[in-house]
């Protein structure tokens, strides 16, 4: 298709009256064609064998290359047989003035069309270029005697590569040559001189194994002679004839540079592409012409255009239309050509794998998170506008999803949603046809475990999308020491606990996505293997909280490690919503049991200090960083604490009270505002359940009647456990707390006028949840129990109750310091207006 | 002990995923630190971060060029989106 190249450029300059462009359609299509002939008529088959055959291909037609062939045979054989004679010409002619002039006249001579006739064309190459090939050309088809005296010859010279090869090319040097052996006859005369010559002819070709192009003068000389052949073609040889044998010569010239450019730019390939995509654009004509003239096909596609004798080409507008279009494809080739090869392989390669990782997911839920939740909410919209709705996650094949789920398409559009069924139905069958290969070879688990990444080869491509397998075997860092009993081991390391969370969170997730997944309600089996799903899940969540290793296996209990970091109190409410019953009773009492190994306990903030500025910033930062747990302990545990307890009857808190007090110094968890908390839940539990023994109006049966035997367990329990903290009642409140801690100027500070009053009422708030606990001692207590409650706490009432009225306590400080102590008085039927 | 929490550590990042939601500290290239609550991070080591206080450490030069004694510049920021290719490292913050 380079010919393409070849005739570009003369094309123009023709200034073809048909269009240049015409011509070059052909030129460009048919170049198989031509290719193809001039191979024969150029060289040696041997030689030209490649673009033979390509040509073959091309155009599909075998009838039409067996013709050419043997014509070729005739017009190559004379060929070989005339550069001889011409060469004997040449030499005999002198005068080169008159040779130029007569080139002239032979052009319009042969040519009654040539303007348009593409040889012409190539003739005008020849001259700009090297004259002598035109002259050789002409001769070459004015013998047609050649094969019948000369066939030994002419076999010779095929025979012999060196010489059949140069054939075309040093045609015109092999001419120049013989101006050595001037002796030769006349061109047209024929045998005898005709044999000398060739011997001669021969022995110097074989030197000219390595030639050298002619001066101008020999050019000349043949020229000479050129125009006594051309007598004799007049007379003897039939014009079509001759203008068949020139065409070779012109292609010939073209071909050497076609078949590099063919193989070298991406511009070629491009063409053959196009070739591929349009064959009938290539065949068309060629095949029309070959019907007409299988005899001489190169000639007559080529000079059909011009010639109308010629005839069944295609009409003008159909060429027209074929050029049009030529030229939008070529234009529209070429223009992409200038990015031809900006991205290599590799790349593509990596940005589809970019692009497919995040198309492709195995969990399309997660991976598009925020999408997903935007889209669930404005689809509850639309449905409640009337609207249809359809699966936010597209699932793409089993247990992947389109990682770009979307609103109901609306995320990119109208448009959007057509190429996002586009996009997830490629997207599903390049998935599907992963997973099938996946399954024959699975060595990806090994991509890379020598350090080296493998680009893939041809045998064993890089996957492009990998699909996850995920049989990795879970382990917990506990079980496995639980199979020996009573053992006693480390706690947990900071790194297990944060992994062991971290392992939670994602089986949390897991969870809630499939609670969100729920079938409908009427598929019966449906809900049943969902259900199932969910119970496994929740069974493995279960283990991972570690919550049923021995009490004692460490300190603090691996489950506690996993609530101390704020990152697992967060993690609490939502783990309590999937737990059933009888495991959250489970999980409460472990909780207390080991209530003082968490840290908000055993490292509750220590009292504030009047002055901060007395800190460190190292215990500034602690004690920021402890207040913040306990706070977020407070926020997150707390409420699902209260949460169990409330589903608790009394025995149960019974027995959690007695837990409690066994197993840690009651007033120092006391002490803490977690504990506090705890143990206000605990109590005012016990204590709605004593006086209404039915607080659920919904569910009146289980809890009628408290059985007295947990009553008098509860009392029990209640009354030891508030013997053990009278004694540190006062402690418990904060106030005191920091009164106690303080020393030096700021024992002074504390609790005094520059304290803040912002530090104050937080201060009042702290107390009051002091407050609400003896509130809530002292309703359970019994009648002699109050009494040694109020005398315990009888100085912080008195002082409470003083302090507020003091002219520097701001006065919402004082409203609360007042609430706080009515708050436990009037739980005792008493008043703090009743103190003077 | 460690070797079973190990075990399910397959690359670096996922030892910044057991730092989510805690403080972590930031090196970055510009003689930047960083140290805030970590909420997200990608392969890229982009990174979400609440809470942050920024560290910039200058040199100042005179006029002639001799360097005058580091200062540090510190800022607080409520949250903040750190692109990845300035981080040098991750840690979690001893504490």
């Amino acid at each position: 298709m380079s010919g393409f190249f070849g005739f570009d450029t003369s094309l123009p300059e023709r200034g073809g009256q048909r269009g240049g462009g015409g011509q070059q359609q052909f030129s460009g299509f048919q170049a198989s064609n031509v290719d193809e002939t001039f191979a024969l008529g150029g060289a040696g088959e041997e030689e030209d064998l490649a673009v033979y055959t390509w040509g073959e291909g091309g155009m599909g037609g075998g009838g039409l290359l067996e013709g050419g062939d043997e014509l070729n045979d005739e017009t190559f054989g004379d060929d070989l047989g005339e550069i001889s004679n011409n060469f004997q010409f040449s030499s005999q002619p002198a005068p080169a003035s008159t040779a130029k002039g007569k080139i002239a006249s032979t052009q319009s001579r042969y040519k009654p069309k040539p303007v348009s006739d593409p040889f012409a064309f190539s003739e005008d190459d020849f001259y700009s270029s090297r004259p002598t090939k035109k002259t050789t050309t002409a001769k070459a088809p004015s013998r047609p005697k050649p094969p019948t005296a000369q066939s030994g010859s002419v076999e010779n010279l095929w025979n012999k590569p060196a010489v059949s090869s140069p054939a075309w090319g040093t045609a015109p040097s092999s001419m120049t040559k013989p101006t050595p052996p001037p002796s030769a006859s006349y061109p047209s005369q024929p045998p005898p001189g005709h044999i000398k010559s060739l011997e001669e002819i021969e022995a110097e070709m074989a030197q000219m194994a390595i030639p050298s192009t002619s001066a101008a003068a020999p050019t000349q000389q043949k020229v000479l002679s050129l125009e006594e052949i051309e007598k004799q073609m007049v007379e003897q040889i039939e014009p079509p004839r001759q203008a068949t044998p020139q065409q070779p010569a012109p292609p010939r010239e073209a071909t050497p540079t076609q078949v590099p450019g063919l193989a070298g730019s991406g511009y070629a390939s491009q063409q053959a592409l196009l070739d591929s995509m349009f064959p009938e654009l290539g065949k068309g004509p060629s095949s029309a012409l070959g019907g007409s003239t299988p005899a001489f096909p190169p000639g007559p596609r080529q000079e059909g255009q011009p010639q109308p004798p010629h005839p069944p080409q295609p009409s003008p507008e159909e060429l027209a239309r074929m050029e049009e279009l030529h030229k939008r494809i070529t234009s529209k080739i070429q223009s992409m050509a200038k990015y031809n090869n900006l991205m290599g392989s590799s790349d593509k390669d990596f940005i589809t794998r970019i692009q497919l990782s995040q198309l492709a997911t195995a969990d399309p839920y997660t991976s598009d998170f925020y999408a997903q939740v935007f889209s669930a909410l404005k689809r509850r919209r639309m449905i409640a506008e009337g609207q249809g709705d359809g699966p936010t996650v597209v699932q793409v094949g089993a247990g992947m999803g389109l990682g770009v789920g979307g609103p109901v398409g609306n995320r990119f559009g109208k448009m959007g949603q057509n190429t996002m069924t586009k996009l997830s139905t490629q997207v599903k069958k390049l998935v599907e046809n992963r997973a099938q290969h996946q399954k024959v070879t699975n060595t990806a688990a090994l991509q890379g475990a020598l350090g080296r990444v493998t680009r893939g080869n041809a045998a064993a491509p890089r996957p492009v999308l990998a699909i996850p397998t995920s049989n990795k075997p879970e382990n917990r860092p506990a079980s496995q020491l639980n199979q020996q009993t009573g053992i006693h081991r480390a706690a947990l390391t900071k790194k297990q606990v944060m992994f062991a969370l971290e392992e939670l969170y994602d089986a949390i997730l897991e969870l809630e996505q499939m609670r969100r997944e729920a079938p409908p309600p009427t598929a019966m089996e449906e809900i049943e293997i969902w259900h199932a799903k969910c119970q496994a899940k929740v069974d493995i969540i279960w283990r991972r909280l570690m919550v049923m290793e021995p009490l004692d296996i460490s300190n603090p209990h691996p489950f506690i490690s996993l609530i101390n970091p704020i990152k697992g109190q967060k993690l609490f409410p939502r783990l309590l919503r999937h737990l059933p019953h009888t495991q959250s009773i489970t999980l409460l009492s472990l909780l207390i049991a080991t209530y003082t190994q968490l840290d908000v306990v055993s490292r509750a903030p220590p009292p504030p200090v009047a002055d901060a500025s007395l800190l460190t910033k190292a215990d500034r930062l602690d004690r920021a960083k402890r207040e913040a747990e306990t706070d977020n302990f407070l926020q997150f545990v707390i409420p699902g604490v209260d949460m169990i307890i409330n589903r608790c009857g009394l025995g149960l808190v019974a027995g959690m009270l007695a837990i409690s007090a066994q197993r840690s110094e009651v007033w120092r968890v006391a002490a803490t505002r977690p504990g506090v908390a705890l143990y206000t839940a605990l109590l005012s539990k016990a204590q709605s359940l004593i006086r209404s023994p039915t607080p659920d109006p919904m569910n009146p049966q289980p809890n009628q009647q408290v059985d007295p035997a947990e009553l008098e367990q509860w009392s029990k329990t209640f009354t030891y456990f508030l013997h053990v903290l009278l004694p540190h009642l006062n402690d418990l409140f904060p106030s005191s707390v920091a009164q106690k801690a303080a020393f030096g100027p700021g024992a002074y500070l504390i609790g005094g006028d520059a304290v803040s009053d912002r530090e104050g009422q937080e201060m009042e708030r702290r107390e009051a949840e002091v407050w609400g606990f003896v509130a809530v001692l002292a309703v359970n207590a019994a009648e002699e129990d109050q009494t040694n409650l109020v005398a315990a706490l009888r100085e912080k009432i008195l002082h409470t109750v003083q302090s507020s009225r003091h002219p520097n306590v701001s006065p919402a400080r004082a409203e609360m310091k007042l609430r706080n102590v009515n708050m436990f008085l009037n739980g005792l039927g008493l008043d703090a207006s009743m103190i003077e | 002990m460690d070797d079973a929490a190990n075990t399910g550590i397959s690359e670096p990042l996922d030892l910044v995923k057991l730092s989510l939601g805690e403080r972590v500290f930031i090196k970055l290239r510009g003689d930047r630190t960083v140290t805030g609550l970590l909420h997200a991070y990608d392969a890229h080591m982009n990174v979400v971060l609440s809470q942050v206080e920024e560290t910039i450490h200058i040199v100042d030069v005179t006029e002639d060029g001799n360097p005058l004694p580091p200062r540090i510049e510190k800022r607080n920021l409520e949250m903040l989106f750190v692109r990845g290719d300035g981080v040098i490292l991750i840690s979690p913050t001893q504490q």
